[in-house]
């Protein structure tokens, strides 16, 4: 008789998927496993297989409908006799008898027989049972008490946790990474906590040794498994939206940084008088600013559902913070406003709290440029990843003394390399240079950008 | 105090010594909060003074008679018969129980350095109380913050008004000097027929009367069941669907059952029992700003919090669920937000248990519930029949239900009826906080022979059907 079959959950605790199109009509003849119908989450694309042998009585829903997960979708006929009995009075299951030996007394409300489950056996990527922190039609994640106080405690909702420990609970250690890392924003929402410039390892990468290519397959007892989650997870999942979403170019110029760093170095006297930690960034920042002005599409993103280009009035500028728990990327407020003095005080600050984990998700988001300085670790330069949805960010390789050529001699100069990724979507080869050769001049001159930028 | 307009100031003040008020007191003593506890009558509350625990205490007593009058198949034979000495029993009740409980209540107060103050309370203005004390004059308190925990009161009903002497409430039946030879019951709610079953067991006429077509309306019926037959046994008659009215004329009272029939049932005592209210009278609530709903219930947020933000309300107050140990969780929830900490009433649920015989207990949801929020609930029985220690007991009537979700495995919920399953709840209570899946049940042993083999067999029946399913 009728079997409906409802959507399953694709993803992890996805409410909703779009339907792309069906795979089969009314009145086909199904067998079991058999893809059905293709679905879209904000994910993926899934294939949905049927669940039964049978005929397709019905398909509810167009392409481009949105449909809810665990509504019916289709009615096969499967041909079983009588209807499909829900969690009705079947009764009489006998347990096993009782320790006392007595009579066995039990009986049980299952539905009858090949009841199919809801959840197609040939659905890919299906949810763990109450995983992901969204168990089942309740909605509330799955976690002890004392796990649930913990998640107040830290500020977490924990419905928002997505669950490592058995049938998908929210485990205390799940809550406090999530804490720490302040990770996954809601699908969609603009950048978010931590963001996706190029990672700049403050300590060497372990030196993993090249996995074999089965190693997926066949685990080494050698090999050292960590599961993917908190921080490590959300900078994996950014990184890839921000590469497959981006076609990055980036563009390499050098910049002579022995006059600002002179500079620098009186003004860290005044600066320690105020009781501040001066380094480069601030001017960096400035410098920047100062540039984005000029060039406007630089301090951009493009709204992908609308189809539009977002010109930015405003200068949050972020820069790349490498910690033990993995990169953040903090941001400065409204840089354009504020003295060269504040942003130090501010970065300083930021840093401390980032190195803590003590970060508020506020303070990592909203940037409209990102800065990433290689540079104080090492490194000649690199091609950082645009922090989605931006469409630019610059990486400063390391500042150090080099023979270049001025009017015709070899002098020795404090020299750097600037790199800039461009979104080349909006963004050309031209417009990125310019922009780049531009810094490299308001860095190069601190007399100028004093002019320019202060 | 001299003049009312000298006032005491308080971190906390808490209206009511009931189980929300002294727990919320003495936590938020603990938690370094100077605090005012203002009751006007017993430390307790209702609870432990007129509810809970003097019902318990005659239910015990019901029982052990009871059971001693009816063991003959276990070979106790009583030649004549056993006394009750019912003052007695009174006394036993109010001095070796509710007295110690109160005398420990005060003793609490005392260790947390909780000013207790005896008298009426009411709002002047949002941060400040007057308090009538029952020694005579007023004081007047400010406080930061203040928690209502002044409870609930038995609804006295026009159709059947209470006489204060032979048509009591709860209170009053608690209180008999002696056991009433012939006990209506009007109102088949928990607290009816609790003690229409104890006073039933300790020799009374009992009839209960029931305006709804079930007894402890609400309550799983399967559970109900059970309870019915034995209510059979005990030879308490129970009247459905029926109207009792007009109060005890003539020792006796007018019922007109479910097809309209007229009955005149002889009575000595009444107990009408058909619902509480929210207890805010004289509170003057309306100067402090906080807002009651239609009903009277003080309406409030996961953290206990009232419209007014620095005044909470817990218990009987704000919500119909009446329940002592809710009230008490409730109160923690207050004192600690109060004190500043991220605390918040997120249970899943709250155990229910009625002191009836058998018991009833249940917790979560109940395959109906389940279904309605969107489960694919499976439901299996044990029947207590098949439980060794349920038999050793004498007890074989009853069963434990366990409802759990087919996709996820998870336990949703558990009702039970049969002995002592007011202890047995608290696994289910436990498991379900802990976001068990029954398995997990089924996969903890449990200790032989008890009656908590009635949850393991339960669960592992479950499993198995679940696997039976998945096989054919």
């Amino acid at each position: 008789m009728a079997f409906e079959f409802k959507l399953p959950d694709v993803g992890e605790g996805l409410h909703e998927a779009e339907l792309l199109r069906w795979l089969v009509k009314e009145g086909d003849t199904v067998t079991e496993d058999q893809p059905i119908m293709e679905v879209q989450t904000d994910k993926a694309t899934v294939e949905i297989t049927s669940p039964v042998n049978g005929k397709v009585v019905k398909l509810f829903g167009q392409p481009g409908d949105i449909l809810k997960v665990h509504s019916v979708v289709v009615i096969f006929d499967d041909g079983s006799p009588g209807a499909l009995p829900t969690a009705g009075e079947v009764a009489s299951g006998v347990a096993a008898a009782a320790p006392g030996g007595d009579q066995p007394q039990a009986s049980l409300d299952v539905p009858a027989p090949a009841a199919p489950q809801p959840a197609a056996p040939g659905a890919p990527a299906q949810a763990p049972p109450a995983g992901g922190g969204a168990p089942a039609p309740g909605g509330r994640a799955l976690a002890a008490p004392a796990t649930r106080r913990l998640a107040r405690e830290l500020g977490v909702d924990i419905n928002q946790v997505p669950g490592t420990g058995p049938a998908g609970r929210v485990t205390s250690e799940d809550v406090r990474a999530f804490a720490a890392g302040r990770t996954a924003p809601a699908p969609g929402q603009a950048a978010g906590a931590p963001p996706a410039p190029e990672p700049v390892e403050a300590k060497p990468a372990p030196q993993a040794a090249p996995a074999p290519a089965t190693a997926a397959a066949a685990a080494d007892p050698a090999d050292e498994r960590i599961p993917l989650r908190g921080i490590r997870k959300v900078i994996a999942e950014r990184m890839v939206k921000s590469k497959y979403t981006a076609p990055h170019v980036t563009a390499v110029e050098e910049v002579d940084m022995t006059e600002l760093l002179a500079f620098r170095a009186q003004a860290k006297e005044l600066a320690a008088r105020k009781g501040i930690k001066l380094s480069f960034m601030p001017f960096v920042i400035k410098a920047v600013v100062a540039a984005l002005r000029e060039f406007p599409y630089l301090n951009a993103s493009i709204d992908d559902e609308a189809q539009e280009i977002v010109l930015h009035r405003r200068y949050h500028i972020g820069f790349a913070l490498d910690t033990d728990a993995g990169l953040l990327v903090p941001v400065i407020k409204d840089a354009d406003r504020k003295p060269v003095f504040t942003i130090a005080a501010e970065m300083n600050d930021l840093i401390a709290r980032g190195r803590e984990g003590k970060l508020a998700p506020d303070e990592m988001r909203g940037s409209t440029f990102t800065i990433s300085n290689q540079g104080s670790i090492g490194g000649l330069f690199f091609t950082p990843v645009i922090n989605h949805p931006e469409v630019a960010i610059l990486g400063i390789g390391k500042t150090a003394e080099r023979p270049v050529v001025r009017n015709g001699e070899i002098v020795i100069r404090q020299m750097a390399h600037l790199a800039l990724s461009f979104d080349h979507r909006l963004i050309d080869g031209g417009m990125a240079t310019r922009f780049l050769l531009r810094l490299a001049e308001l860095l190069g001159d601190p007399n100028l950008l004093m002019m320019e930028a202060m | 105090m001299v003049m009312g307009s000298i006032k005491t100031g308080t971190d906390v003040a808490v209206i009511g010594a009931g189980p929300g008020g002294y727990v919320a007191a003495q936590r938020a003593s603990q938690l370094g909060l100077d605090v005012t506890l203002i009751e006007n009558e017993e430390l307790g509350g209702t609870c432990l003074n007129h509810g809970c625990i003097p019902s318990k205490a005659l239910i015990t007593v019901g029982d052990l008679l009871y059971k001693v009058n009816h063991a003959a198949d276990m070979g106790l034979v009583v030649k004549g018969s056993v006394e009750v000495d019912f003052a007695k029993t009174q006394d036993w009740k109010q001095n070796k129980v509710i007295k110690r409980l109160t005398a420990g209540v005060a003793s609490l107060m005392k260790a947390g350095q909780v000013e207790v103050v005896r008298g009426k309370a009411r709002f002047t203005d949002p941060h400040s109380l007057e308090v009538e004390l029952n020694e005579g004059g007023t004081a007047a308190y400010s406080f930061k913050h203040a928690i209502i925990a002044t409870g609930s009161t038995a609804i006295n009903p026009s159709f059947f008004p209470l006489d204060g002497e032979n048509v009591v409430d709860a209170r009053g039946a608690l209180a008999f000097r002696e056991i009433p030879a012939r006990f209506v019951v009007v109102g088949g709610g928990y607290i009816g027929v609790e003690l229409g079953i104890a006073y039933a067991k300790l020799g009374g006429k009992v009839t209960i009367v029931e305006a709804t077509g079930q007894l402890l309306p609400g309550t799983d019926p399967d559970l109900v069941n059970v309870l019915m037959r034995r209510l059979r046994r005990l030879g308490v008659t129970v009247m459905l669907n029926s109207r009792a009215s007009g109060g005890l004329q003539d020792g006796k009272v007018k019922v007109q059952d479910g097809e309209g029939k007229a009955h005149e049932i002889e009575a000595d005592k009444v107990l009408v029992s058909v619902g509480r209210v929210p207890y805010t009278e004289g509170l003057q609530l309306e100067k402090a700003g906080v807002k009651v709903d239609e009903k009277g219930f003080i309406p409030v947020d996961d953290r206990m919090r009232t419209n007014v933000p620095h005044i909470y309300a817990i218990g009987d107050v704000c919500s119909p669920v009446m329940l002592a140990h809710k009230a008490s969780a409730q109160g923690r929830v207050a004192a600690e937000a109060i004190a500043g900490l991220p605390s918040a009433a997120d249970w899943r649920t709250v155990p229910a248990v009625i002191f009836t015989d058998p018991e009833i207990a249940y917790v979560g949801l109940t395959e109906a519930q389940a279904r309605e929020q969107g489960y694919d609930p499976v439901v299996s029985r044990y029947n207590f029949a098949a439980v060794g220690r349920a038999l050793t007991m004498g007890e074989s009537d009853g069963m434990v239900k366990l409802v759990g979700d087919r996709r996820s495995g998870l336990l949703l919920g558990a009702q039970m009826v049969g002995p002592e399953v007011s202890e047995l709840i608290g696994e289910m209570a436990l498991a379900l906080e802990m976001g068990a899946q029954v398995e997990d049940v089924a996969l903890t042993p449990h200790y032989h022979p008890t009656l908590s083999e009635g949850i393991l067999e339960a669960a592992l029946s479950w499993i198995h059907g679940i696997e039976k399913a998945g096989r054919k």
